[in-house]
């Protein structure tokens, strides 16, 4: 059974007189271990698709289940309680809490899981270790660079070891050294950690480093790739040769 | 778009977003323009004559003014500061920094008159309110007759004018002092600061000068300080220590457990914690500094409100003091007519005949606290009476002191047992000590006790009294209603009666008088009082409104996470316990020694009237934390 899958899923905003379809019945899924991307133009419904994959909004019509649970029909309580077990998040705009150290952010979604103070503290060592941030665990953001920020943002996305994390453009406010950075961190996680990772990007580059990619058009799937046992090289050629074909947009839009 | 259109459509749009700043210009406005319409009645006028009464008026005006300025300017600086990114912008953009200084006075100017027009409104209806009151505290007849005061109008619009002024001032130095990054980046500065020995150090020092304040101002009425000319001065030391020690307190202490808590935690929060203490410890320079003003503003507004309840609350029993029955008089003559026009009327009454001498007693062996000033204890000057004449039976050798207060005993303090001695009977066994009034204070210079004997002892003394140290009359003839609410009937009566050679009394025209004479001074110090409140309360709303915005995205971040409106709102609850709580226990605990130092002076009650004043307070206050918690109840809803 796969881990994530969406059927017929349908989004819109507004009300009946300026109604305005985003997505227009997408089909979906998401095996466990796989790291998967999502492409499309400004507008496609992208981003809009990962919202609603991760329960932050509701669909208008067509369900999504994510392991046992049918996410579609829960209340926001019972939605809140499932985000907290579950699901892990990676934002473009880092969304760490300005209040609180980087040790303290990452820790944030144990807190509740009622973990022991000790076996915390040994998952932050390994999340910490993996990722390079053990030197800046006592730091504010507002002291650090942006490629830490977001590398403590997924070090708290990985911490509860969620079934799966969802990606929001991630590198979109990094220089490309600190993106290919993250990058790799994140598809080493991938493979060392067997973690499910479903990010959201319009750079063909970032979509080069997962196994796996979708291209939305006008709020539908259009076509996905699969990178096989291709070099990520040659994957990025077949990307942007996609990209290039739906709709002339390049990878430096 | 031209720049007046620019101003125009950013004030339209703005007037919704900042109700709150245009509601603090019109609650200021309304407040102030009251005060003045009255201060210029002809009503209050009278009152005004005085000269406590015009000095106190003065001085509350001037608080008035100062409260009004921080509150306003405060309430400014939140409404730049959310605005920062737009004033960034336009500078992006291209707009030097002087135009975007037109275009926010010339909006600022817009709002703040129309402001003020709204606010002149309320406030003349607001005064007549207030003069209602008034007239009622004091115990005056008739309708308020306010007119609109052209006085009270120009004396409103010039102050106003020169807090525009300031406002405008401290927005162009804002816009000055900080460049296009700074103006996009002032939410995310970080106040946050690791543990440091002088932020102990620090906390400890604020508490050894709470403690300093504390222990003077509980010494201040002692005998032996007792200097008019330091007093002023006493007070002014009493007044710095434990303001700043109360800012040292909050930026040390408060920080240095806070930070300790957190330290133990190691990085593991809870997202209560998350929402409290780390969002406290986050802004920790801004908050001292504001709970500070909190505290003082309450701790002051507690003392004077319940220093004034304390005064009014006692009337009564000042009145009980001065005379001792209902209706009191010194000589036989007036007590007759009295009594023969009582009787005419049907009101049925107890008369009771006191014959006093005065004696001189020595106390040495009782007196519990030396030093005290003015005050020979070898030769105190007391009240005799004999134990017939009241119900009481006292043996032979045996005296009790009645008719003790709590000032006398503050100032000079007895112990209630132990050896007397009179000049002319010798030496008698004091046995206790009773608060009831047999006689009144115009015998007993104003409040030392009267000592009860036996009849025989009595009238030894009465034989052998030095007729030196006799008063004017030996005898009096108190009257009581046997039914109490024949009272205000037998004052009618009363009131009717020729004026005598000595001094008659009634209780209940006394208890009306008091009243009356101090209502002024009770009005304002009330008025000013609820000012205070409210200001505190506004104050700390708004720095919360505030706050919240800047954490909307936390909230947003904390949501998405998974936690439930619920798992933030304990946060909030808590952190709200602390920014309301803290100030407030700390403002009462300065205001109880406040109040505790000198309350004597103002009445005879001490707990009664201030526990209700405080318990009153804490709960018009926590209105406050509670609006604050419904607003970031909205935003919490409103940020997934």
């Amino acid at each position: 059974m796969s881990l994530l899958e969406a059927t017929k899923i349908h989004k819109s905003y507004g009300n009946k007189f300026t109604k305005q379809e985003v997505l227009k019945g997408i089909d979906l899924t998401i095996e466990k271990g796989e790291f998967v991307s999502i492409m499309g133009a400004s507008g496609s419904g992208k981003t809009t698709l990962l919202n609603v994959l991760s329960s932050i909004d509701q669909v208008s019509q067509g369900s999504i289940r994510i392991g046992d649970t049918e996410i579609t029909a829960k209340k926001e309580k019972a939605l809140a309680e499932f985000r907290k077990h579950h699901l892990g998040f990676i934002f473009q705009e880092y969304n760490l809490l300005d209040t609180l150290t980087v040790k303290e952010n990452i820790l944030l979604p144990l807190s509740i899981a009622k973990m022991s103070k000790k076996a915390a503290q040994k998952q932050f060592e390994g999340i910490a270790k993996d990722l390079g941030i053990e030197d800046i665990a006592g730091k504010y953001p507002s002291e650090i660079s942006g490629g830490q920020k977001q590398r403590t943002s997924a070090a708290r996305a990985f911490i509860h070891e969620p079934s799966i994390i969802f990606a929001d453009e991630p590198t979109g406010a990094l220089d490309s050294k600190s993106a290919s950075d993250l990058l790799n961190k994140l598809s080493d996680l991938n493979s060392k950690r067997e973690a499910t990772i479903a990010m959201v990007t319009h750079d063909p580059v970032a979509a080069s480093y997962s196994s796996r990619v979708i291209f939305i058009k006008d709020g539908q799937m259009y076509t996905q790739l699969h990178k096989g046992d291709q070099t990520r090289e040659m994957f990025l050629k077949d990307i942007m040769t996609t990209q290039g074909v739906l709709g002339g947009v390049h990878h430096d839009a | 778009m031209t720049l007046n259109q620019l101003i125009w459509k950013s004030l339209k749009k703005n007037l919704s977003n900042y109700y709150l700043y245009v509601f603090a210009l019109i609650f200021s406005v309304a407040l102030f323009f009251a005060f003045v319409t009255m201060n210029s009645s002809p009503d209050t006028g009278a009152a005004k004559e005085t000269t406590t009464g015009s000095v106190g008026l003065t001085l509350a005006s001037i608080v008035l003014t100062v409260i009004v300025t921080v509150f306003l300017l405060y309430a400014n600086r939140i409404f730049i500061k959310r605005r920062s990114k737009e004033i960034g912008l336009f500078q992006l953009i291209g707009m030097t920094k002087r135009q975007v200084f037109r275009v926010l006075s010339m909006e600022h100017f817009l709002l703040y008159f129309g402001a003020m027009v709204v606010g002149i409104g309320f406030g003349f209806l607001t005064s007549r309110l207030l003069e209602l009151v008034l007239l009622n505290v004091t115990g005056q007849e008739g309708l308020a007759t306010l007119s609109f005061s052209m006085k009270a109008l120009l004396q409103t619009i010039l102050f106003f004018s020169v807090v525009y002024g300031l406002i405008m001032l401290s927005n162009a130095l804002y816009i000055r002092k900080r460049n296009i990054l700074d103006l996009f980046q002032v939410r995310s500065k970080s106040e946050g600061k690791r543990v440091s020995v002088i932020e102990t150090i620090m906390g400890i020092f604020g508490l050894v000068l709470i403690g300093t304040g504390y222990y003077v101002s509980s010494i201040m009425f002692r005998g032996d300080m007792v200097r008019v000319e330091l007093l002023f001065g006493i007070m002014l030391f009493i007044l710095a220590t434990v303001i700043l020690g109360t800012y040292l307190f909050y930026k040390g202490s408060v920080s240095f457990l806070g930070n300790l808590i957190r330290k133990q935690k190691a990085g593991y929060l809870h997202v209560r914690e998350v929402l409290s203490l780390s969002s406290i410890l986050f802004r920790m320079k801004s908050n001292a500094l504001m709970l500070t003003v909190i505290t003082t503003v309450s701790a002051l507004a507690i003392s004077l409100l319940s220093l004034s309840y304390i005064t009014y609350y006692s009337a009564e029993e000042t009145a009980m003091q001065r005379v001792a029955g209902d209706f009191a008089f010194l000589e036989k003559a007036p007590a007759d007519t009295f009594t023969a026009m009582l009787e005419e009327n049907g009101i049925a009454y107890e008369r009771n005949n006191i014959d006093i001498v005065k004696a001189n007693i020595n106390v040495k062996d009782i007196v519990q606290a030396e030093g005290d000033f003015n005050f020979n204890p070898d030769e105190m000057l007391a009240t005799v009476i004999s134990d017939e004449d009241v119900e009481i039976d006292v043996a032979p050798d045996e005296t009790v002191f009645s008719g003790t207060n709590d000032l006398m005993s503050q100032i000079m303090s007895l112990k209630n047992t132990g050896e007397i001695a009179f000049e002319e009977v010798g030496t008698k066994q004091l046995t206790g000590t009773q608060d009831e009034y047999y006689v009144s204070n115009i015998f007993t210079s104003g409040g030392l006790p009267t000592a009860v004997v036996d009849q025989e002892t009595f009238e030894r003394l009465n034989e052998n009294k030095d007729p030196e140290l006799q008063w004017t009359s030996s005898l009096q003839v108190t009257v009581n209603m046997e039914d109490s609410s024949k009272v205000t009937e037998a004052n009618k009566l009363f009131e009717e009666l020729p004026e005598g050679e000595l001094p008659q009394f009634s209780r209940i025209k006394q208890e009306t008088d008091q009243k009356q004479s101090l209502g002024l001074t009770l009005f304002i110090i009330g008025f000013l009082g609820l000012t205070f409140l409210i200001t505190s309360g506004c104050i700390l709303y708004f720095k919360q409104m505030d706050e919240s915005e800047d954490e909307r995205s936390n909230y947003t971040i904390l949501r998405k996470i998974g936690y439930t409106r619920n798992d933030l709102l304990q946060g909030i609850r808590l952190k709200q316990l602390f920014n309301f709580g803290i100030p407030l226990a700390v403002g009462l605990l300065h205001s109880y020694f406040a109040v505790k130092s000198g309350w004597f002076i103002f009445g005879t009650e001490l707990w009664t009237p201030m526990l209700i004043v405080m318990g009153l307070y804490a709960l018009f206050y926590s209105i406050f934390g509670v609006l604050s918690i419904q607003y970031y109840k909205k935003v919490i809803r409103e940020s997934l």
